[in-house]
């Protein structure tokens, strides 16, 4: 253990770091608006026992804890949980780890036996710890905390977090870290020790630190926390010292607790939104294009209101729920054809400007872009698409600009304008209709047949939670879209998108976290999920079970990396080589995987393997029933590729 | 590129009509082996992304059946394809295996009214 000295200024003036931590408590998180937390009892003090540098056996090579010599009636850890419960978190997501077992210690023991409580998510993998609070994050609203272990861990979980980067999502991602040499006990401590251990994954997150003391600790906790909430929303990650978790905190330490400010979104400038609405009201073909747009109700009712108000059509990108998709101005099902026609086209919260025009810049049209994005970007990886030039870029929040964006064009609709509103409205809803009827006729083309069609399981499963308040957890592009094209969506937690970065292995952790997070409001969640990406984290399915989060869980089982055999086979057919080998390395088969009994493995009530449409709704309805009961519930259907 | 690709498909197409139109060119088609066809539809992966019942389905693959494209047309359209659709020249597939494929369209049944599905009408 260490007796070193704090640098002066870091922990107080003289006064080392071990010293300056004595047993501090907090009382309660309503206490601390201002954030002042006073130590209540003292700590002992005794002199700590050097590790040894002679290794006598494997078992001390490999670690053995350093003597424990007092008791701490309150520790750095403890700070933190109080920091974490004062910003508004109340889950935090793990796998254990050596690093932050302080940390771990005082979750569990104070954090979740004192008011407000915690809960830990007990996790099986960092990946899925991250995308278990990826989930809950586009649910709730704001972050779960998630801890991991130093470098193994927190590469575990990188990708994950690439995830929620590009999918614009908070996560409060902790790391442990045992910064100084000497605390070291053993080589697996070194094979865990990083210098800079957030620089693995600097290039996707938001921000990151390294506290070197409880004050720098709050301060960073709260800068992060209300850094991944300013749009664009993404995740932060802290790196906690183990002898700062693990040190005891003297009595009467004042440790202060920043406040956490209301968050006010940035918003457009106000001349260029009245230009916005001037060119919209306008426009005699104006199309609106959302895509990570509304996050809560009330943007969800704006966009409504925005269309309403330009009888416009709009096409959902379905990053999130932008729009009802029974709306009569929703013209997602002709995006490309209305893209290629339109004069006037706003994006909001576009990532993919470039793909919403199919490529094409067609003269004329004026391409308008509300979007944060444009405030906060980094270099390396390249999620930001191709650039794609617009006449007018506003560099704001779209959900918050659109009160704004709404009110002008109200005022600047004359009233000679409305007819021709109107007629406009009345001819996109007949072609919504028009679309509604041909998806349906195309979602009965085959039927019946065997594999079932994703038609088909779609509208079974719509069949069995149509009358519930359902929640979709999942994107749908490998089930072709057919929830946007065949059910009813009006709320905004309905549809949540997808992984954002399309890193495999994201649905089972995140639909587990949003299920999480719906739990509290008594929504029936679902997810429908490929087998390949159930393979990558199905440990995140026992998360539901440990923790009875209803989570009805439907696998669209292709028996293969079906995107992937069409790429493969267009390689193979350049080369001239034939494609009847193409689904060596892409086929799941040989075995096939029995999703059933991995799930009932795991604690989960299973149905299937599905393969006969006739049979698909009765699996379905017992396994609903399950989940109403308040237990997660899978069923594998054996499904065409897509 | 693209434009040269479509205009060569949809020559094909054209003559396909002209040739289809005469009961010799229906009766050359029906030459093709629908079991043989089926066989190949699934082992040169054509179900993958059209169904197995050539149904289809948004951004996988168009459907080809029921009522699929006459023969020439079909074997343009593999000869010559663009995006992500794989180009299948006759060292992969042969033009009676075409047929057979073609073959195997024309067996499978017509869908369903959606009118008639009660799920499809919420």
């Amino acid at each position: 253990m260490s007796e070193r000295k704090e640098p002066e200024g870091l922990t107080g003036a003289g006064m080392g770091r071990r010293g300056f931590l004595k047993t501090a408590t907090l009382a309660g998180s309503g206490a601390v608006a201002q954030g002042v937390v006073a130590a209540s009892q003292p700590a002992e003090q005794p002199a700590q026992r050097r590790h040894s540098v002679q290794m006598a056996s494997r078992e001390a090579e490999q670690g053995t804890p350093p003597p424990v010599t007092a008791t701490q009636a309150s520790c750095g850890s403890d700070f933190m949980v109080d920091v974490m419960r004062h910003v508004g978190i109340e889950y935090v997501a793990a796998i254990p780890g050596n690093t932050f077992k302080g940390l771990h210690e005082s979750v569990i023991n104070y954090g979740m036996t004192s008011a407000p409580a915690l809960e830990l998510v007990s996790c099986m993998h960092e990946e899925m710890s991250v995308a278990i609070a990826h989930g809950y994050a586009k649910v709730a609203g704001k972050p779960m905390a998630c801890m991991m272990h130093s470098t193994v861990g927190l590469q575990h979980g990188a990708m994950a977090l690439y995830n929620a980067y590009a999918d614009r999502v908070p996560v409060f991602a902790i790391v442990g870290a045992i910064l100084d040499a000497k605390d070291r006990h053993g080589y697996v401590d070194w094979q865990h020790s990083v210098f800079d251990g957030p620089a693995l994954v600097r290039d996707f997150t938001k921000w990151d630190d390294t506290p070197l003391s409880l004050s720098h600790f709050a301060e960073s906790a709260v800068r992060a926390y209300k850094f991944s909430l300013t749009p664009p929303w993404g995740p932060t990650v802290l790196a906690v010292d183990q002898e700062l978790q693990e040190g005891a905190v003297a009595k009467g330490t004042a440790l202060l607790i920043p406040q956490l400010p209301q968050i006010a979104p940035p918003a457009g400038e106000a001349g260029a939104v009245r230009e916005v609405a001037r060119v919209l009201v306008a426009a005699e073909r104006p199309l609106i294009v959302a895509d990570r747009t509304a996050r809560t109700p009330e943007s969800l009712r704006l966009m409504i209101e925005l269309a309403e108000a330009l009888q416009a059509a709009v096409v959902d990108v379905s990053g999130r729920m932008n729009f009802p998709w029974r709306h009569p101005l929703n013209q997602t099902q002709r995006r490309a054809e209305l893209a290629a026609r339109a004069d006037v086209i706003l994006g909001l919260e576009l990532t993919d400007y470039w793909g919403v025009l199919g490529g094409r810049l067609v003269p004329g049209v004026k391409r308008i872009s509300i979007s944060s994005i444009d405030l906060y970007m980094k270099s390396n990886y390249q999620d930001f698409e191709r650039f794609t030039p617009v006449d007018l870029a506003i560099a704001a929040d779209a959900e918050a600009t659109l009160p704004a964006l709404v009110e002008a064009v109200r005022q600047q609709t004359p009233s000679r304008r409305r007819a021709f509103f109107k007629a406009r409205g009345a001819r996109l809803a007949q072609d919504h209709l028009d679309s509604l009827e041909q998806s349906r006729n195309a979602a009965a083309i085959g039927w019946d047949s065997q594999p079932i069609t994703t038609a088909r399981l779609c509208a079974e499963i719509y069949e069995q939670i149509r009358n519930e308040d359902w929640a979709l957890c999942n994107g749908t592009v490998f089930q072709n879209y057919w929830p946007q094209q065949l059910w009813t969506a009006t709320r905004h937690y309905q549809y949540i998108g997808d992984a954002g970065a399309y890193g495999l292995g994201y649905l089972p952790g995140a639909s587990v976290g949003a299920a999480l997070a719906h739990r509290k409001h008594g929504r029936l969640a679902v997810a429908i999920g490929g087998d390949g990406d159930l393979m990558f984290s199905p440990g995140a399915l026992w998360s539901a079970a440990h923790h009875k989060i209803p989570l009805l869980y439907v696998v669209h089982n292709n028996r293969a990396y079906h995107q992937e055999i069409m790429f493969v086979q267009s390689m193979a057919v350049k080369r001239q080589r034939g494609i009847d080998r193409a689904h060596i390395g892409n086929a799941i088969t040989e075995p096939n995987v029995d999703f059933a009994k991995l799930a009932a493995s795991i604690g989960l009530y299973s149905e299937g393997p599905v393969s006969d449409p006739g049979e698909l709704g009765t699996a379905l309805r017992r396994a609903v029933a399950v989940v109403k009961q308040g237990q997660p519930a899978l069923v594998d259907v054996i499904c065409q590729g897509r | 590129m693209h434009i040269v690709r479509f205009a060569a498909l949809m020559a094909a197409a054209v003559g396909t009509l002209v040739v289809f139109g005469s009961p010799g060119a229906v009766a050359d088609e029906m030459r093709g082996n629908a079991v043989e066809g089926k066989r190949l539809f699934l082992a040169d992966g054509c179900y993958q992304c059209h169904g197995t019942t050539g149904a289809g389905g948004g951004m996988a693959g168009p459907h080809l059946a029921p009522d699929p494209l006459p023969l020439e047309a079909v074997k343009a359209k593999l000869r010559t394809a663009s995006g992500r659709m794989p180009v299948y020249t006759a060292a992969v597939i042969s033009d009676a295996q075409i047929a057979d494929i073609v073959a195997y369209l024309q067996s499978l049944p017509r869908a369903k009214a959606a009118k008639d599905i009660p799920l499809l009408n919420h």
